[in-house]
């Protein structure tokens, strides 16, 4: 038992236990309280027509429109037209009056337009292909009424996450749905160095600690899975879908499942800790392309697809980071500590057992 | 010994209690889940969380009391 003294100690000590209470605590509360950017949500109509007059309202989400605010609709970087007349109808609601030219930027039938607001407030928002130019068979094309020169414009103030259609709020899911999947990992690659240490010395402690972290793991994952439904059903429309990602976690978790089902089949304690200390080194091996490689080869739902990393610039910005890896240090010493009664309980058990043949 | 082994009815209780959760929430009412930016749905996910960490410190507990009942008696 020499060996085992500093993980005791470290397993005693509370400090990290504070600590990854205080990590979560700061995730939840940072990451619920923090607003989000303004974003546009809808705009009527969604066609206009070459050479006419249109009236157009916009809403927002968590805007702060006033009457320095501007509007644009913009083909490219050449060719923009800005709207006049802007009636502020509320924070978030404006009317534009919009006197659509007869030329057109490009020829095609139909045009998308992006739309562009700045606010003194908020910065810029931008609602890409908000609404579709209907040409008209004798619209000329490249006409200097094209010519609006986007400029001045303002910079989104104070510590926000970023604003995504469809996500809306749920962004901040990104803060407990997914460390809990990295903890998870976390965990049971430490779950895998301890059973390599058991085969290897044969002391029934590392046996303990190695399948005590792999039932919080399981803990995790399923709690993983279950947010991850729930986030599913208000984005993607359905609690369970057939990406890769979600059926590929379910097959590592089933995995995991029989992992406890192996150890609990066999009565023998020796047995039983070898026999599971191999199975979690293999588990493992299958983990890391079911739940990491696989997903990435092909189309998937979650970002992280077609071979760029999941949390890359396009998806993750540096407000959120702060939040994020916060977040799964905490999560993971809280699993820790889940662990770590898990260890003493079993460890209990173990002294009795060894108590009783005695 | 046992009939059912513990981690299963550990396992079969988060399960029917997240499901329950979740089910309640969608059936109640999209409209409340989707209202404020579909902030709700973030509630929702602490609560899933903070009910199976709860659940299972609650497990450990009662598993700790009972060894610890058996160690005073011998």
């Amino acid at each position: 038992m020499k060996k085992k003294n500093r993980f005791v100690g470290l397993m005693q000590a509370s400090w990290w236990k504070i600590l990854g209470a205080v990590l979560v605590l700061y995730a939840i509360i940072v990451g619920m309280l923090t607003p989000l950017k303004p974003g546009l949500t809808s705009i009527t109509p969604l066609h206009i027509d070459a050479g006419t007059q249109e009236t157009i309202v916009i809403e927002g989400y968590n805007t702060h429109f006033t009457d320095a605010t501007r509007v644009w609709f913009k083909y490219d970087d050449n060719h923009a037209i800005s709207a006049t007349d802007i009636t502020v109808l509320a924070s978030n609601q404006l009317s534009v009056n919009l006197s659509v030219p007869a030329s057109i930027p490009v020829q095609k039938k139909n045009i998308p337009l992006n739309l562009i607001i700045d606010s003194p407030d908020d910065g810029p928002s931008v609602m890409p292909s908000a609404l579709f130019l209907r040409a008209r068979t004798d619209s000329e094309v490249g006409g200097h009424e094209w010519n609006a020169v986007i400029s001045d414009i303002h910079e989104s103030q104070g510590f926000k996450f970023p604003y995504r259609n469809i996500l809306n709020e749920t962004i901040r899911n990104t803060f407990y749905h997914v460390p809990l999947w990295f903890s998870m990992f976390i965990l049971l690659f430490f779950s895998v160095y301890f059973s390599i240490l058991y085969l290897r010395n044969g002391d029934l402690d590392d046996d303990i600690i190695a399948s005590s972290l792999i039932r919080i793991s399981v803990l995790y994952g399923v709690l993983g899975l279950l947010t991850g439904s729930m986030w599913a059903r208000f984005t993607w429309g359905t609690f369970w879908t057939n990406d890769v990602k979600l059926n590929m976690a379910a097959v590592a978790m089933l995995i995991y499942v029989a992992y406890l089902i192996l150890r609990s089949s066999i009565n023998d304690v020796d047995r039983k800790a070898k026999m599971s200390s191999g199975y979690a080194i293999f588990a493992f091996v299958a983990l890391v392309p079911l739940v990491m490689i696989i997903p990435r080869l092909t189309a998937s739902l979650h970002p992280g697809n077609g071979g760029n990393p999941a949390i890359g610039a396009e998806d993750m910005e540096n407000t959120m980071r702060m939040i994020f890896y916060p977040g799964i240090i905490g999560f993971t010493l809280i699993g820790m500590w889940m662990t770590s009664q898990l260890i003493r309980e079993e460890r209990m058990k173990l002294n009795q057992i060894e108590n009783d043949l005695d | 010994m046992r009939s059912i082994p513990r981690y299963m009815k550990n396992a079969l209780v988060l399960f029917c209690l997240a499901a329950f959760s979740t089910d309640m929430a969608a059936q109640g009412s999209m409209d409340f889940m989707r209202s404020i930016g579909k902030i709700y749905v973030v509630v929702a996910v602490l609560v899933i969380i903070f009910l199976g960490f709860i659940y299972y410190l609650i497990s450990i507990d009662k598993r700790l009391k009972k060894l610890e009942k058996q160690q005073t008696n011998e």
